[in-house]
């Protein structure tokens, strides 16, 4: 019944038709099986950053580059028109930040990976920035249904002094609906690395319901985690003394200071207070990291 | 080598006699005492199993295998490589300094060992960083120690640590430690064996409450351990 609820849901949000040959054979058990890509680049003309670049096949789509804080920094939202995954889609992302070049990407919702009836699904996010580029990348969260079974990279590729802060909050569950992550797998791997030299590596294959959901060592119960993740040249340790002032209003969370990364990790029950924290956090390092003050996409309020 | 004197090797390297400092971390263990997440036996042999079986054996001890491999055929180049992606998986600034620590004071422990081949000795020398795994394979490596015994001598000598680590914290009896060490020892053969297969892709490092734990405890007021 759910099923076709979400298949309902799944034709009426999207406005788009699968490509044909991307979307055909092969794709019985799961007609609506979507192999969706967008790649984005973005460059530096002058004092301005412009959206030089927009490709997309399938649902996945940004909008007109917004400027709420001027020519030097483009603001994009990401929209991916099913509002979630299904068994059997494909997701790619590819961003290019150009030399001199500043972005910010978010989403307008959480993103959900549904229940796959027997097929894989993944999504694929390379971000690439050039020296003097920066990238912020402040998607909501994932929330993974009971009897997902998916693989999500993400792949942040960096030169020279580029600057990268990053959101990566994941729900398993969906909790308002009583609903716990105890079938399917959810596999997730995110690199970091400057100029061809790993500086993050972290990588799960969590199994629904399996213990090590339990584990304190690892989620301890809780439903929600996730890293708010800074990249630059140089973290100054005020940073790390300024990040490590706040704390999530529920849940747990705590900041380290790696070579050339902060990472402040959540463990809880509560997104909106995890993405809360991650904002604060964003907010205070964004003067240093970028020499800008904060402003909070608007979308993130509605 | 014959088969016991791999074994009078294994016990070596394995031994907290190693002066690399091993007995100056706890490895976020401090931290979870402190917090109330670990108070008796029971909490600690949950704590250190399962950060055995889902961090240790599914991260560090394939990367000591792939290292021990690389040694094996000569390709510094790729011990580097390898160095470079575990530096990464470390969580905190803590357990980042702690294998660092015990990489560098193993390697200059080898390089002053007459029994290491030449080219392992040098190849440690213009290394700058470099992980515990990966100075402590290239000593297994050289004395071509069964790599499958080799991953069981490094587990246990972590578990060892570990719960020493307990005895002083939690605090728990020298009876409750050596039990710990029996029941604890138990999977370390299959965890061994498995880490010799896992495929680089699906190494894991997946531990956010050590993560967490261990970032919290850069800023303990009072400690007795370094991590």
């Amino acid at each position: 019944m759910r099923a076709n609820t979400q298949s309902l849901q799944r034709a009426e949000k999207t406005d788009c038709v699968p490509a044909a040959g991307l979307c055909g054979a092969g794709h019985a058990a799961n007609p609506q099986a979507w192999q969706a890509r967008l790649a984005l680049e973005f460059e530096r003309r002058e004092a301005r950053t412009v959206l030089s670049r927009r490709e997309h096949f399938g649902p996945l789509r940004v909008q007109k580059a917004l400027y709420p804080e001027g020519d030097a920094l483009s603001h994009a939202i990401l929209l991916h028109p099913p509002a979630g995954i299904a068994g059997g889609d494909t997701l790619d992302i590819d961003v290019t930040v150009g030399p001199g070049a500043q972005a910010l990407l978010t989403t307008p919702g959480a993103g959900k990976w549904y229940r796959a009836d027997g097929r894989r699904a993944r999504q694929d996010i390379r971000l690439k920035l050039a020296t003097g580029g920066s990238l912020e990348w402040l998607p909501q969260e994932s929330m993974v249904f009971d009897h997902a079974d998916g693989l999500a990279t993400l792949d942040v590729q960096l030169s020279g002094d580029a600057r990268f802060v990053g959101f990566d909050l994941w729900c398993l569950g969906r909790r308002a609906r009583g609903e716990r992550f105890e079938h399917g797998r959810m596999q997730t791997q995110v690199r970091i690395s400057r100029d061809a030299r790993p500086v993050f590596v972290e990588r799960a294959v969590l199994q629904g319901g399996e213990a090590r959901l339990a584990s304190p060592t690892a989620l301890g119960g809780a439903t929600v985690f996730g890293s708010l993740l800074i990249a630059a040249p140089v973290i100054d340790a005020t940073l790390l003394d300024i990040c490590r002032t706040e704390n999530p209003a529920e849940g747990r969370g705590a900041v380290t200071r790696l070579p050339g990364l902060l990472v402040a990790r959540y463990r809880g029950d509560d997104a909106e207070a995890a993405r809360h924290w991650f904002a604060r956090l964003w907010a205070l390092s964004r003067p240093t990291l970028l020499g800008r003050p904060a402003c909070p996409p608007r979308i993130w309020n509605t | 080598m014959s088969s016991l004197a791999a074994l009078t090797r294994l016990l070596h390297l394995a031994s907290p006699a190693l002066p690399v400092g091993a007995f100056s971390y706890s490895q976020g263990l401090e931290w979870a005492v402190e917090c109330g997440w670990v108070t008796d036996e029971a909490g600690t042999r949950v704590w250190i199993g399962d950060l055995m079986r889902y961090g240790i054996a599914r991260c560090e001890a394939p990367a000591l295998v792939a290292m021990m491999r690389a040694w094996r055929t000569g390709e510094v180049n790729e011990v580097l490589r390898l160095d470079a992606e575990f530096l990464a998986t470390r969580e905190s600034m803590e357990l980042r300094a702690e294998t660092v620590q015990m990489g560098y004071s193993c390697a200059r422990l080898l390089r002053e060992l007459d029994t290491l081949p030449a080219f392992t000795r040098q190849a440690l020398t213009g290394i700058g960083e470099l992980s515990y795994p990966a100075a402590w394979s290239a000593a297994a490596a050289a004395w071509t120690l069964p790599p499958e015994d080799a991953v069981v001598a490094y587990l246990w000598a972590w578990l060892e640590n570990q719960v020493m680590a307990a005895v002083k914290i939690v605090p728990l009896g020298q009876s409750a430690g050596q039990r710990l060490l029996v029941a604890l020892g138990e999977p370390i053969p299959s965890l061994a064996r498995a880490a010799m297969t896992i495929a680089p892709d699906e190494w894991e490092n997946f531990t956010p409450g050590l993560a967490w734990a261990s970032a919290m405890h850069e800023t303990q007021y009072t400690r007795l351990f370094r991590s």
